[in-house]
């Protein structure tokens, strides 16, 4: 009876929260920007245009209508798809973005592939590995999740372009060219976001690992004699996994946020890029536009782990 | 044995602070001022070369640590302590205000910090921004860590012991519940410094910190990367003071919430 109770109000729930997130996220992303003091009509201008000039520049841009009216109208043209268009070059927000997402999408799905197992392998080797070796990788795992992404980004040049020369320092894709042909060029920007998202989730992960192996019938089976490899993959595995899930979504945020300043530092044209300039050049309709897309992407993330929670324990696990 | 492991790590952490913080004094030379061609390698007088203005890179390592510690300080601070207070009064009291209060910082746990800080910079100079992002993304962390906590403490022996002497509920929090969490605290407090300083370092390499000739480590990277095959310590050593920043503190935190 219980079950089916939480069963039943898993799938609306899920629903409910994640369209909670989104609204939370736009009217955050809203006000934050719209708070600001000096408008993209100063920046267009360089400064040097007269009050006159301004107010002209602002009724152009619709800036000089009244917050709630931006507001209602900004977010019915983001849902239609139509954010509007650019204030600093003009071209439509949907276009910018289109041409901006494949680098991003290709730099954070190959982080994404090298991230996961990596994150798995350290949580359990820091639990479950030998013996002597655990402090070491524990020590590995904090450090490596405290480590500023920047600093990392850092070491690898040196090491991988600067001393060993394996590959190009900065990451100029050629104009026209897909991301992916130049794999070469992709290593030093998917190794800077990837590292530091498996430190990241193994540390959070292993707490939760350790609480698993501690449980009676994961002991039990190591004493039967169950092999270590199919103690983790039958028994921890299934525990571990919508905890493991739902860090990954978070994880899988912080990666899209992270490619902001890895594109900036490697030379990639992607939404992070764009989202950097856009900021610094006060370009409102781009910075909303692109931080709703990366709140969509972390909700969308965050659905799927609630399902998958759901599938694996229709208890209710989804619940937390 | 323990205790002195914890002390050892703490004075290391402490003396990788007080570095940061003071280094400017030991530099002996002008952060600003160039005194050798671009990029040049160590030699004597310039025992990690030059930067790519042909600065002194030691005596801006030494200097370039002393805004981003303290804007990190402040940042962890302020979102450590509206976390603790918060979590206190949430773990505490279970009226629905207080599950409101835990529902809306899930609800924020789950924006990326270093997004809101991007927001945040549109509005606000680098520093606010870095105390905004750490406050949006890790006072909820601490919040739901302190809440669960609290309502844990409230079951316990030294806490019905004061209640039954008639103690008030704040007196209670703040005189039993607090002291006894201290490690959970300082613990928690590390890990928000962490933040705080991955924060800055990312906003500052994305050019939203202090304006150029100040010198600041991870304006020092993207600086000097494009110089990384002449002088790769101009590179290497505001990226090895960052890491020791950072790493020094977790391994702080780190040992603390084993113990608590």
């Amino acid at each position: 009876m219980a079950a089916d109770g939480a069963r039943f109000g898993g799938v609306p729930r899920v629903i409910v929260r994640a369209g909670a997130l989104l609204s939370c996220a736009s009217t955050v992303i809203f006000l934050i920007t719209e708070a600001l003091p000096g408008d993209a009509a100063v920046v267009r201008s360089g400064g040097r245009a007269t009050a006159e000039q301004l107010d002209r520049l602002r009724a152009e841009a619709g800036l000089d209508r009244p917050l709630a009216e931006r507001y209602v109208s900004w977010l019915a043209g983001t849902l239609s798809g139509d954010p509007g268009h650019s204030l600093l070059t003009g071209r439509p927000v949907a276009e910018l973005i289109g041409q901006r997402m494949p680098v991003t999408l290709t730099l954070a799905a190959a982080a994404l592939a090298l991230a996961v197992p990596l994150m798995a392998i350290l949580a359990w080797a820091a639990v479950g590995g030998p013996r002597p070796l655990r402090p070491v990788i524990t020590g590995l795992v904090v450090g490596g999740a405290a480590l500023p992404q920047v600093a990392l980004a850092a070491l690898l040049v040196a090491l991988l372009s600067a001393a060993w020369k394996l590959v190009p320092p900065v990451s100029l894709l050629p104009a026209g060219e897909p991301p992916w042909s130049r794999p070469a060029l992709l290593v030093l920007p998917v190794l800077t976001l990837a590292l530091p998202a498996a430190a990241y989730g193994a540390a959070l992960l292993r707490g939760a690992v350790a609480d698993a192996v501690s449980r009676p019938f994961v002991r039990d089976a190591g004493l039967r004699g169950v092999s270590a490899a199919a103690v983790a993959l039958r028994y921890v595995f299934p525990v571990v996994a919508p905890a493991a899930v739902r860090l990954l979504a978070v994880v899988a945020g912080g990666l899209v946020a992270g490619t902001t300043v890895v594109e900036t530092l490697f030379g990639l044209a992607g939404l992070g890029e764009l989202l950097v300039s856009s900021v610094g050049g006060r370009d409102l309709p781009v910075v909303q536009a692109v931080t709703l897309l990366a709140a969509a992407v972390v909700a969308a993330g965050l659905i799927t782990a609630d399902a998958v929670a759901l599938a694996v324990d229709p208890r209710g696990g989804a619940a937390r | 044995m323990r205790v002195s492991r914890v002390l050892l790590v703490a004075v290391a952490a402490g003396g990788v602070l007080a570095l940061a913080l003071g280094g400017e004094a030991l530099a002996g030379r002008e952060p600003t001022r160039t005194v050798a061609a671009p990029w040049a390698v160590a030699g004597p007088g310039l025992p990690l070369g030059a930067d790519v203005l042909g600065r002194d890179v030691l005596a801006r390592v030494l200097a370039g640590g002393r805004d981003l510690t303290l804007g990190a300080l402040a940042a962890a601070g302020a979102a450590s302590s509206l976390g603790v207070a918060g979590g206190l009064w949430a773990g505490w009291s279970r009226g629905r205000a207080a599950r409101a209060a835990r529902a809306l910082s899930d609800l924020l746990l789950v924006l990326p910090l270093l997004l809101v800080a991007m927001l945040a910079v549109v509005t606000v100079p680098g520093p606010a921004a870095v105390i905004a992002g750490t406050v949006f993304g890790g006072a909820p962390l601490t919040l739901r860590v302190m809440a669960d906590a609290t309502a844990q403490a409230r079951h316990t022996g030294y806490v019905e012991a004061a209640l039954s002497r008639g103690e008030r509920g704040l007196s209670v929090l703040f005189r039993e519940v607090l002291p006894a969490h201290a490690g959970l605290v300082g613990a928690d407090l590390g890990q928000r410094m962490v933040l705080a300083v991955q924060l800055s370092a990312a906003l500052n390499v994305l050019g939203f910190g202090p304006p150029p000739p100040e010198a600041d480590w991870a304006a020092m990277l993207r600086e000097n990367l494009p110089g990384i095959g002449l002088n790769p310590a101009a590179v290497l050593a505001p990226a090895a003071a960052l890491a020791l920043l950072a790493g020094s503190v977790a391994g702080l935190s780190h040992i603390l919430a084993g113990r608590s």
